[in-house]
């Protein structure tokens, strides 16, 4: 039997969740992975699939059902993105960014600002961005610069993002700004809604990146932007703890677009080696070949289980999630890069051209180290947790 | 004595359905292994010709005439009117066609009587041992009923027909006043192609599948089938292209088929299509993939493009035909 | 408003290549992953266009044990109102006439203008149940069906039943049975929201004894068939692989035709 592409690890999965996953899969093989190469050549935000995600629910999967969401929880959640992005990684992220972003309406919103906005975020007629880092405020986030200072009902915003995931096509953006300078670093921030258009709003520029080329990373500038003070989340100071209690369910997030970019490497490399033929035998027959593929399947599911048991973990609302999203998202990182790595090394000079797609999965894979946190940043969080000082 | 009756089916245009020949032929066969009595039963508008026919192959055969039964759907009619004659016997043999399935339900539920379906075989060891495919052919199956009374449907071309070699006698009877069964009136028959007979009686099939492309593409599929005296199938993806009607498909979804030969052009052979044909007794197979599943289980394959291969094989056969 | 009963069956997966038997000839249903028989899913799909079109309910109905639950599952997903399944030791290895009788049985208990069925199963036990199942309970019987159209004023259903020609179009009173087929359109796949809506829509079980059938009739131990033995099928020779030009290659497939006397 040649290699299949049976998904696995379904001992923790419910009959629901184990539809739901089938469904985004059956969706994402037909409809997704056949528009993978041409999204990544020409660079564009691919509109038809978000148009597809709103229009089969997968975008309202975040979101409480009061709000017209799905109310599924961060495993199901997980499940999609990574079925999706093991056809295109660009492509999973708009669930991803779009569940990472709405995040702080859902945990700390107010029951009129979820009502206000959650119902076209459910119904993915509109797109939201995530704007914390600058460019001089990455890893070190407490230190960004943009400002909010108040002017009677409103918040006057200035400053600029740098490497906003859906910049330019959002219609809302998630800002975190500094309302108090003098406060302690973890409480000069305040996070805000953004409503867009809106005067002072400029897109400044679109970065070209080695991969996830489809999605659009910006840089964003706000001159004077008026903030009505009701669009404020939560109560002033609180967006570091905001923007951190985001990154715990987040980070599985991109924990699961990395499994799904591991996972569908694997299968093309797999498949490959069944199929290629050197020296009157199908490269699969040879133990190095064999091995890598080995280790690749090992990388990817166990990349995989430690995500389930993160979410459920997470979900569970265990006092150690930090350490548990922190834990997936350096792992499934890692594997996404070595297993799509391996993979362009198993189809040899083939890998390397872009008849095949574990060029462009490699190129993908390693946007999952750097963000939500770069690995090193997630070595500290595991590192404090486990040494009792968080 | 165990007898064993025998339901004969009508085509068309009232002769004899070819599958009933064969099962006819096949319980004349369990007769004489059993030391049993044959005999047949056909049921339509005018059943005397084919009745005659079937009287070819058994040696006494029942006609019944039936004015509803051409407008009215026929297996209600038949199992209506056979009921008693079925209750008298201890077996009762019946082609495995959508309507031979029919009555077999029909009379399993009006008899209380066991039914084993799709027989590929049927001996006898004090009964009819019959054997059946499973898993879509890599396992064959024996059953056997647990009393003394059983019907069987049993699949084209099991046996070859073979008349007995004197004919029996026909008897006109009439209808059981047997079971109330509700009508299904028949308010209008349309032929979409050709009188053609269903595929599962064909020796010889000549499928199309994906490779094939085209509705124009089957042309050669058809050139071919004519040229073997065969019939045009093909698998499901030529189907759902819209190339080529439901009824000639084959496969898990469709018909399951065990001709002499099954050639197939531009079809891989993928487990679903796969099911549907394994069992032929010879599978030829043109696709310009070598790698494809088909090329695992045929007898012989050509690697090549079907538009080259397939015109090739026409003209040879054509040429040796004189 | 139309009421429609949709038998389903849980089948193993055709494509796992899993399936089984057990040392006692019966299908080993837990080898391989139960699937909704396929033509089940057509069936259930045209139930789905119809009450889209007319209004009404769909209740499923599966006698099995294992993966009675996850095919009930799929096909409340993809949108039916409510699912009813029979369970029962005594059922492990039922017959044709004891599956119709217990499915009739169920199907008393129920209302509905229409019965539909898939015309056979992958698992082998082809096709002749549901014609049994019309015939226990009295309700006109229709088979391969490529359409199948009610008319909720008059009454009747109308159904084009395939033919070896083309299609007869028939005509019947409802309540009716109605068996079909492939060609009555692609299964949809169920959507997210019918995914999440099916954990809160019921599903009803019933034994042997709800159905008042408890009394040893029905059931593998009454069973009228029983398998003796199985074998695998006699390997075919190793592939013959012709490749070279066309004519060179016909004249090879012809001589092999002809070595067979297929010619």
């Amino acid at each position: 039997m040649t290699a299949t592409s049976q998904p696995s690890g379904t001992s923790r999965l419910t009959e629901e969740q184990l539809l739901l996953r089938d469904a985004v899969r059956v969706l994402a093989d037909e409809r997704i992975a056949p528009r993978a190469a041409e999204i990544d050549r020409s660079g564009e935000f691919p509109d038809d699939v978000r148009e597809l995600l709103a229009a089969h629910d997968i975008l309202a999967l975040p979101f409480p059902a009061e709000h017209g969401g799905l109310g599924a929880d961060l495993l199901t959640v997980c499940l999609a993105i990574e079925q999706i992005s093991r056809a295109c990684a660009t492509s999973g992220l708009i669930l991803a960014v779009h569940e990472l972003a709405s995040l702080a309406i859902v945990l700390a919103g107010t029951a009129d600002q979820q009502a206000r906005w959650l119902p076209d975020l459910a119904a993915g007629r509109k797109l939201i961005a995530f704007a914390l880092t600058e460019a001089e405020a990455g890893s070190d986030a407490a230190a960004i610069r943009t400002r909010a200072t108040q002017d009677g009902e409103n918040y006057i915003l200035n400053g600029s993002k740098r490497f906003i995931s859906h910049g330019s096509v959002a219609n809302l953006v998630t800002v975190f700004a500094v309302t108090d300078p003098e406060a302690d670093r973890h409480r000069r921030m305040s996070c805000f809604i953004v409503e867009l258009p809106t005067d002072g709003f400029r897109v400044a520029r679109i970065e070209h990146k080695m991969g996830i080329r489809g999605s659009p990373t910006a840089e964003l500038e706000f001159t004077d932007v008026r903030v009505p003070a009701a669009n404020r989340i939560g109560d002033e100071g609180d967006g570091f703890e905001l923007a951190m209690r985001t990154f715990e369910r987040s980070r599985p997030g991109i924990a699961a677009q990395a499994v799904g970019i591991a996972q569908g490497a694997l299968e093309v490399a797999a498949r490959y080696a069944t199929e290629r033929r050197q020296f009157g035998r199908p490269i699969a027959d040879f133990q190095l070949v064999a091995g890598m593929l080995a280790d690749m399947d090992a990388a990817t599911e166990s990349a995989r289980q430690l995500l389930y048991t993160a979410c459920t973990e997470i979900e569970a609302g265990a006092p150690d999630a930090g350490r548990w999203s922190a834990l997936c998202k350096l792992v499934a990182g890692d594997a996404a890069m070595r297993v799509t790595t391996d993979a362009v090394q198993v189809l040899g000079g083939y890998g390397y051209i872009d008849e095949f797609p574990v060029e462009r999965m490699m190129r993908d894979a390693k946007i999952t180290q750097l963000y939500e946190g770069t690995q090193q940043i997630q070595r500290l969080v595991v590192a404090r947790s486990l040494l009792g000082r968080d | 004595m165990a007898t064993i009756l025998v339901i004969g089916e009508t085509t068309a245009d009232g002769g004899l359905a070819r599958i009933s020949a064969e099962v006819a032929t096949l319980a004349r066969t369990l007769a004489g292994q059993a030391g049993a009595d044959a005999t047949g039963v056909v049921v339509a508008t005018d059943p005397t010709a084919a009745a005659t026919e079937l009287a070819g192959y058994l040696p006494a055969v029942s006609a019944i005439a039936d004015a509803h039964a051409a407008d009215q759907v026929a297996p209600q009619r038949v199992a209506s009117a056979v009921v008693e004659a079925a209750r008298a016997a201890d077996f009762v043999l019946i082609g495995a066609s959508p309507d031979g399935r029919d009555v077999a339900g029909i009379l399993s539920a009006l008899l209380g009587r066991g039914v084993l379906v799709n027989a590929v075989g049927v001996d006898w060891d004090d009964g009819p041992v019959v054997e059946m495919s499973a898993f879509g052919g890599k396992l064959i199956t024996r059953s056997r009923f647990t009393g003394s009374s059983g019907i069987v449907t049993v699949r084209p071309n099991v046996v070859t027909a073979e008349p007995a070699s004197a004919p029996g006698t026909v008897t006109e009877a009439s209808a059981d006043a047997g079971a109330d069964l509700p009508a299904v009136t028949v308010v209008d028959r349309v032929a979409e192609a050709s009188a053609a007979a269903p595929i599962e009686e064909a020796r010889i099939i000549v499928a199309g599948g994906r490779g094939v492309g085209s509705p124009d593409g089957f042309r050669i599929v058809d050139q071919l089938a004519e040229a073997l005296g065969g019939a045009v199938g093909a698998s499901r993806a030529a189907v759902d292209s819209g190339w080529i009607p439901y009824s000639q498909q084959i496969g898990q979804t469709g018909k399951i088929v065990k001709p002499k030969l099954y050639l197939a052009l531009g079809i891989s052979g993928a487990i679903q299509h796969k099911v549907g044909m394994q069992t032929a007794e010879t599978i030829v197979a043109v696709n310009r993939d070598p790698d494809a599943p088909i090329a695992e289980f045929a007898d012989l394959v050509v690697v090549g493009d079907l538009f080259a291969v397939g015109p090739a094989i026409l003209a040879e056969l054509r040429s040796r035909s004189g | 408003m139309l009421r429609i009963v949709v038998l389903i069956k849980p089948v193993p997966d055709p494509a796992s290549a899993a399936e089984r038997l057990t040392p006692d000839w019966r299908l080993d249903r837990t080898a391989a992953p139960p699937v909704i028989n396929g033509n089940d899913e057509y069936v259930l799909e045209a139930a789905l266009k119809l009450i889209n079109a007319h209004g009404g309910e769909i209740t499923t109905l599966t006698m099995a044990g294992h993966g009675a639950t996850d095919v009930t599952r799929k096909a409340l997903a993809m949108g039916a109102t409510r699912g009813v399944i029979v369970t029962d030791d005594a059922l492990a290895g039922s017959d044709v006439v004891s599956t119709a009788r217990v499915l009739a049985a169920a199907l008393r208990e129920l209302e509905f203008d229409l019965v539909f069925a898939g015309i056979d199963t992958s698992d082998g036990v082809g096709g002749v149940v549901h014609a049994a199942v019309a015939t226990l309970l009295g309700l006109p019987y229709c088979s391969f069906a490529a359409r199948i159209e009610p008319d909720l004023e008059a009454r009747t259903v109308l159904v084009r039943r395939i033919s070896p020609v083309g299609y007869d179009v028939l005509a019947a009173p409802m309540p009716a049975l109605v068996a079909g087929t492939q060609a009555l359109g692609e299964p949809r796949y169920p959507s997210l929201k019918g995914i999440m809506a099916a954990r809160s829509k019921e599903v009803v079980t019933r034994s042997l004894a709800d159905l008042g059938l408890a009394d040893g009739s029905v059931g593998g131990s009454v069973a009228t068939t029983r398998v003796i033995d199985a074998r695998q099928p006699p390997a075919r020779a190793a592939t013959r692989v012709v490749r070279g030009a066309p004519d060179e290659a016909a004249r090879e497939v012809v001589d092999f035709l002809a070595e067979r006397r297929l010619i």
